[in-house]
């Protein structure tokens, strides 16, 4: 077909970040265009700018050479483009033929729904894709993938001529990123536009044909995929060699004696969980989604009630009846959701650093402004938290320097902590902060810490962890040396019954 | 120093000072031998502000903390009944006064009970703490009689002035604003406050007590709707059933004016002052003026939104973009 996407000179504001400066590039028709950089390059923001959510501050998009100004979602999807986005935006109380078709349902002068027209419709396109999805299933029903795949048919539908993928694998299993995959394909020789937006580099390189790095929201370069190499690319997205992560790890070799023992424990969630966490040594929990793990960490960290069992730190008993218990003796938390449970959004980083120690922050009765602001400005310091000032609203930081302004928090000077659980500290963060993050870690291991690092992420909670357990449905079903662990071997203890 | 000036001109105590100034001035101008900014007018103004400003202030740091409070006002009339019977019963002025504004503070524990434990949206518990017990209680109390002040250091506290002719009840009523706003602005109690009405969770999973919280001030909002109500029953020299139960929804009104929103986490008692002076000014001045009630009613809801579309109108200018700073 031939068809063309142009991005022309695109530049975006928010209060306070220049998300896209600049950026131009095409994209062309039968190829997988990939669009790649760090949490907060611009990738989201671009993708606002097609599907009609947000309007460029300078520039425009073009289609096949024609000028496209998108005031409404309505004009971008009319014009031809469909965005699947990683929220399903699909209405789950209806059946498949009711959304695939939703804007354009076939009836009747008066309006009346021909359901059967609509059904043999929908059985077509299912047809062409070969899926093992019924028109009449109810979308509430049907698995993640499942509805990714409705929405895909639903841009087939509309007969775009370009689709964009956000970060679609996330909720996929191997099997079904193949099936993904191959409808990929099929729309591509279909000679479609498909723009690609990911982190995971082994799937860019074996679906992809182009890659555009962006980075602080300017383009960096472009690739051809055959052509490159992983390593070229995270230097690109990240402005510097990341090496091999892993192997450069400076890391604790001095583990001390038991700092926590847990014994039998059993809450609403787990059963007869029992595991030592020693001085120095980076525990991490693997498992799959739902294993039990975040319960795990609640019930230590005082959130859940424990039914039975014993909880021994430092040699002692304790009974945490809430966090602030815990806190007292030095557990503390990074907590899986970063943004609901983990931040203050609309409050400073000043704000959610020094939550925990304030009563040490005053001066008589009243909060000691420039103590406050010291302790923040030093959490900022040692974590490179990429800021212009600590009063800025933490819902402006990106999901790598939130992580750290958390992190901030419980490493002050004014706080003790003994225990660290983080629960998926690096969810949602770029290559290179991850790299940050990991030896972080490892630095709070070489000061004596003993943390639990939970991770749904099998490579990096195997080459972080000194030891590993592993869980499933709120067992233990294993544990492993870092040594020792592999991930066929982790695997299969995470979905052992 | 120029970067806080700026900052000042687009903060939201500005635009109510504006608007202040607005509102003074053109009264000035208009009213009657430009009798609105006379000593006497002034005293006018803030004493029908006194009920106002002590509801505001607990139900205002309620708000910020996620909370909402209805009961203050019906609390009033029960805390008038109540030192009312007491003095009548020849208890002296400073223990019935004390054991009303304790009384006060239960009613606002077994709100933050009823918020608590039992899980009841606040708006619904509080009033049906408010509206239904307190009242209730309170016309059980007098068999449904209208009660009468005579305890001279009670009247004192709703008429009297003190040397120099400040009206005790204005005094009592701007100190504690004062004192609390103070306390919002500048103490671990006033930032927990903000913390936890930004986000509860978060708040307790970083070791701060949100439950506690929610008992202390539902319990100072209790207190501060008793005093109120004595001070009301001092002043009319009369304790009846409808008293402050009205006050309760105005003063919330200009809390939210002062920019306390519903949304929890933002606002102050700077804002609430300011937001109850604009209202009450503007009221005062235009019976002055010899506007009926009824018309003071519309022009003080076209005020309010006029202030609120002000709001909306500097909120936006404050959300242009601006161009980045470059790392």
């Amino acid at each position: 077909m031939g068809q063309v996407l142009e991005f022309v000179n695109i530049y975006k504001a928010f209060p306070g970040v220049q998300a896209l400066q600049d950026v131009s590039f095409r994209a062309d028709g039968g190829k997988v265009t990939a669009l790649m950089g760090e949490n907060g390059a611009g990738k989201s923001t671009l993708l606002k700018i097609l599907s009609g959510d947000l309007r460029p501050d300078r520039g425009h998009v073009s289609f096949n050479g024609e000028v496209k100004h998108f005031m409404s979602p309505h004009q971008s999807l009319n014009s031809g483009i469909s965005v699947i986005y990683q929220e399903r935006q699909l209405i789950n109380s209806m059946n498949v033929m009711e959304n695939i078709f939703l804007e354009d349902m076939p009836g009747n002068k008066l309006g009346i729904i021909n359901r059967s027209e609509l059904k043999r419709r929908t059985q077509e396109i299912i047809d062409a894709f070969g899926l093992p999805i019924r028109p009449t299933d109810i979308v509430g029903n049907l698995s993640v993938a499942h509805q990714q795949m409705v929405e895909i048919m639903k841009a087939y539908r509309r007969d775009s001529a370009v689709i964009a993928f956000d970060e679609p694998t996330a909720p996929l299993t191997d099997k079904e990123i193949t099936i993904l995959f191959k409808l990929i394909r099929q729309l591509r020789e279909q000679g479609r536009i498909i723009l690609y937006v990911s982190h995971r580099i082994a799937e860019i390189f074996q679906i992809t044909d182009e890659i555009v790095v962006l980075k602080d929201g300017r383009l960096v370069r472009t690739f051809n995929t055959p052509e490159t190499t992983e390593r070229e690319l995270v230097r690109a997205m990240v402005g510097r060699d990341i090496g091999d992560t892993y192997a450069n790890l400076k890391r604790n070799d001095k583990i001390g004696e038991a700092l926590l023992e847990v014994k039998n424990l059993v809450t609403d969630y787990v059963h007869d969980v029992s595991f030592t966490l020693r001085r120095g040594e980076i525990l991490g929990f693997a498992g799959l989604i739902g294993a039990g793990r975040t319960e795990v960490a609640r019930a230590i960290f005082g959130v859940d009630p424990v039914h039975s069992g014993e909880i021994k730190l430092e040699g002692e008993t304790v009974r945490f009846k809430s966090p602030r218990d815990a806190i007292a003796r030095g557990i503390m938390l990074c907590p899986e959701d970063r943004k609901e449970q983990g931040l203050i959004l609309q409050r400073s980083i000043r704000d959610n650093v020094t939550m925990p120690v304030l009563s040490q922050l005053r001066k008589g009765i009243f909060l000691d402004r420039k103590s406050e602001t010291a302790l923040a400005k030093e959490a900022v310091r040692k974590y490179s938290i990429r800021t212009p000032s600590v009063e800025m609203q933490v819902m402006q930081l990106s999901g790598g320097n939130q992580q750290k302004t958390i992190l901030g928090r419980w490493t002050s000077e004014k706080i003790e902590t003994k225990i660290l659980i983080l629960d998926e500290p690096t969810k949602g963060i770029d290559v290179g902060t991850k790299a940050e993050v990991y030896q972080m870690i490892c630095d709070f291991a070489k000061q004596g810490i003993g943390v639990i690092f939970i991770s749904s992420e099998l490579t990096e909670v195997l080459n972080v962890s000194d030891n590993i357990i592993v869980m499933h449905n709120g067992h233990i079903t294993g544990r492993v040396s870092r040594a020792e662990a592999t991930e066929e071997n982790v695997l299969e203890m995470a979905m052992r019954i | 120093m120029r970067a806080v000036f700026s900052q000042f001109i687009k903060s939201k105590t500005f635009t109510l000072i504006v608007l202040l100034v607005v509102v003074v001035v053109f009264f000035q101008v208009t009213s009657p031998g430009s009798s609105f900014l006379s000593p006497a007018n002034i005293k006018n103004i803030l004493d029908s502000m006194v009920i106002y400003i002590l509801f505001a202030i607990g139900s205002g740091m309620l708000i910020i903390s996620g909370y909402i409070d209805l009961s203050p006002g019906f609390i009033g009339v029960f805390a008038g009944i109540m030192v009312g019977s007491l003095l009548g019963n020849g208890i002296p002025w400073y223990i019935s006064a004390v054991l009303t504004i304790a009384a006060g503070a239960l009613f606002g524990l077994f709100n933050a009970f009823l918020v608590d434990v039992l899980r009841i949206q606040a708006f619904i518990a509080t009033l049906a703490t408010g509206s239904f017990i307190a009242k209730g209680i309170a016309m059980i109390i007098t068999d449904g009689k209208v009660l009468n002040i005579t305890d001279p250091t009670i009247v004192w506290i709703g008429t009297g002035k003190l040397p120099g002719g400040i009206p005790v009840a204005i005094v009592i009523s701007l100190v504690l604003i004062i004192v609390f706003g103070i306390i919002l602005a500048k103490t671990k109690f006033g930032r927990t406050i903000y913390l936890c009405g930004g986000n509860v969770t978060a708040a307790k999973f970083a070791g701060l007590n949100p439950r506690k919280l929610t008992y202390i001030l539902f319990a100072i909002n209790g207190a501060l709707g008793a005093l109120a109500g004595v001070i009301y029953s001092g002043r009319m020299l009369i304790a009846n059933f409808t008293s402050t139960s009205n006050y309760t929804f105005p003063a919330i009104t200009a809390a939210i004016l002062g920019g306390i929103s519903f949304g929890g986490g933002s606002g102050g008692m700077l804002g609430c002052f300011l937001g109850l002076l604009i209202i009450n000014s503007f009221n005062n001045g235009l019976t002055l003026l010899g506007v009926t009630p009824y018309w003071q009613s519309v022009f003080s809801g076209v005020l309010l939104l006029l202030a609120l579309t002000f709001d909306y109108i500097s909120i936006r200018n404050r959300m242009r973009i601006k161009p980045a700073k470059v790392h």
